[in-house]
């Protein structure tokens, strides 16, 4: 093929050095083909808990062009600061990530104790900072209306620990 | 042999492999010590957390604790800098597989599978299939060119099964979804606040992005010129991601320059310093 004059099609390919024998060829294309079949399989019926095969589906929801986007949070309380306060949801902060928690949200409102937990890891993995006495699940909603944000954020306490 | 198979066996040089291999492992030592750190953490989350994977169910795999935690971490980057030395590539190298995958399994076996990530365990498996392969080794070997094949078919694979994805789970109707919105929105960055305020282009990017995954296949029908020009474009996208909504596919970005001559690149790299170095030396 010759576009604009430059000529780009590949060169026919060099002899190899190195060539592998038949049966070399053979495990090689079938093992290629059952990773193939595993990944194809795993997108068209599989779910995420079929990891490393597991479906692509990043942002792959269709989120509505009016509605709320919802992002769940975590508000503390402190020996020291008696009010609620928002913390981060990392893995540095209470061993997991936002995801993680928002995806259990359903079994932390049945059972608010998950949340003593986090204070816990919290405690092991930051040591020197102080101790949450009071742990409450945040619920945000940003409203959108035809694709744009109108600055109204919605806040709903899902569930709240505090010790006996 | 068929066409298809001359096509999957092309050679191609060693040393192209031994490039890719260091990029691939020294990836995995920066991956595991600073960007996904995610599953040592999890060796500190109450057990109550733990939501086995089908793979943890099968091989019946415990959830985290610190003890495991670590040994993972510097197991997978104790045989990934012995792997860059070139050394042993195939015990090294599966050695690799093993530990990042299970390192992996441990991130994403709390309630959160990162959905970037599958392709990676392809090159891990099938790069130390070549055996021994030098930098300065331009041999072309069938061995090289199936490992690179494969590499290349997995990367691309990601973007046609993340169109069907979208098809899946958003049904035909995402390309006029919000979602891309919505991603701003939860993981917002300064790029992305202005995008969010002109929604035509959050809604013209979906398109684009739905038509050149189900297309991305294409590329292995393009012409050597036309195939880079398209592996850059692809760069090109995941930088505007990642300023758009700070979110990069690490991995993915490694497993693409299975596209790139990187022997060629390098000793181009090597003589344009030697021949400065000359000059200074000269002067």
């Amino acid at each position: 093929m010759v576009i604009g004059g430059r000529q780009l099609t590949t060169r026919p390919a060099a002899p190899a050095d190195d060539e592998l024998g038949v049966r070399s060829r053979a495990w090689r294309v079938v093992v290629l083909a059952a990773l193939t079949a595993v990944f194809v399989a795993g997108s068209v019926v599989g779910q995420d808990d079929w990891w490393p095969f597991s479906p692509w589906r990043m942002f792959s929801t269709s989120q509505a062009p009016t509605g709320a986007v919802i992002a769940m949070g975590l508000e503390v309380q402190t020996a020291t600061a008696p009010t609620w306060v928002t913390a981060p949801v990392t893995p540095e902060t209470v061993g997991l990530n936002r995801a993680e928690v928002e995806g259990r949200s359903g079994r932390i409102a049945a059972d608010p104790w998950l949340l003593a937990t986090l204070a816990a890891a919290h405690t092991r993995l930051q040591p020197s900072a102080p101790a949450w006495t009071a742990v409450r699940l945040v619920r945000h909603e940003t409203v959108v209306v035809d694709r744009r944000p109108t600055g109204v954020v919605r806040n709903t306490e899902i569930a709240r620990w505090a010790p006996p | 042999m068929t066409r298809f198979s001359r096509w999957l066996f092309e050679p191609a040089p060693l040393s192209r492999v031994a490039l890719l291999r260091i990029a691939v492992y020294a990836f995995v030592v920066v991956d595991v010590l600073a960007l996904h750190t995610s599953g040592w953490y999890h060796g500190f989350a109450d057990p109550v957390w733990y939501q086995p994977l089908q793979a943890g169910r099968l091989l019946g795999l415990p959830a985290a604790s610190v003890l495991l935690v670590e040994v993972l971490k510097w197991g997978s980057v104790g045989a990934a800098l012995v792997a860059m030395t070139g050394r042993l590539p195939r015990a090294t190298g599966w050695a690799v597989a093993l530990t990042w995958s299970w390192y992996q399994y441990v991130a994403f076996s709390y309630g959160k599978v990162d959905h970037d990530r599958g392709d990676f365990v392809v090159a891990l498996l099938l790069l130390p299939t070549v055996g021994i392969a030098h930098l300065r080794d331009d041999r072309r070997s069938q061995a090289a060119g199936f490992a690179l094949r494969a590499v290349q078919l997995g990367a691309i694979a990601t973007y046609l099964l993340s169109g069907v994805a979208k098809l899946r789970f958003g049904g035909p109707g995402w390309v006029n979804s919000a979602t891309l919105l919505r991603a701003v929105v939860r993981r917002g960055s300064p790029v992305g606040e202005v995008f969010a305020q002109v929604p035509f282009v959050l809604h013209a990017m979906q398109w684009v992005l739905m038509v050149a995954e189900l297309t991305s296949w294409v590329i292995f029908f393009l012409p050597e010129r036309w195939r880079r020009l398209m592996v850059l474009a692809w760069y090109l996208f995941h930088a505007v991601t990642y300023a758009t909504i700070t979110i990069a596919f690490w991995p993915h970005l490694v497993m693409l320059l299975a596209f790139l001559p990187l022997e060629r690149y390098r000793d181009r790299v090597v003589a344009r310093w030697r021949a400065r170095r000359v000059q200074a030396t000269a002067t």
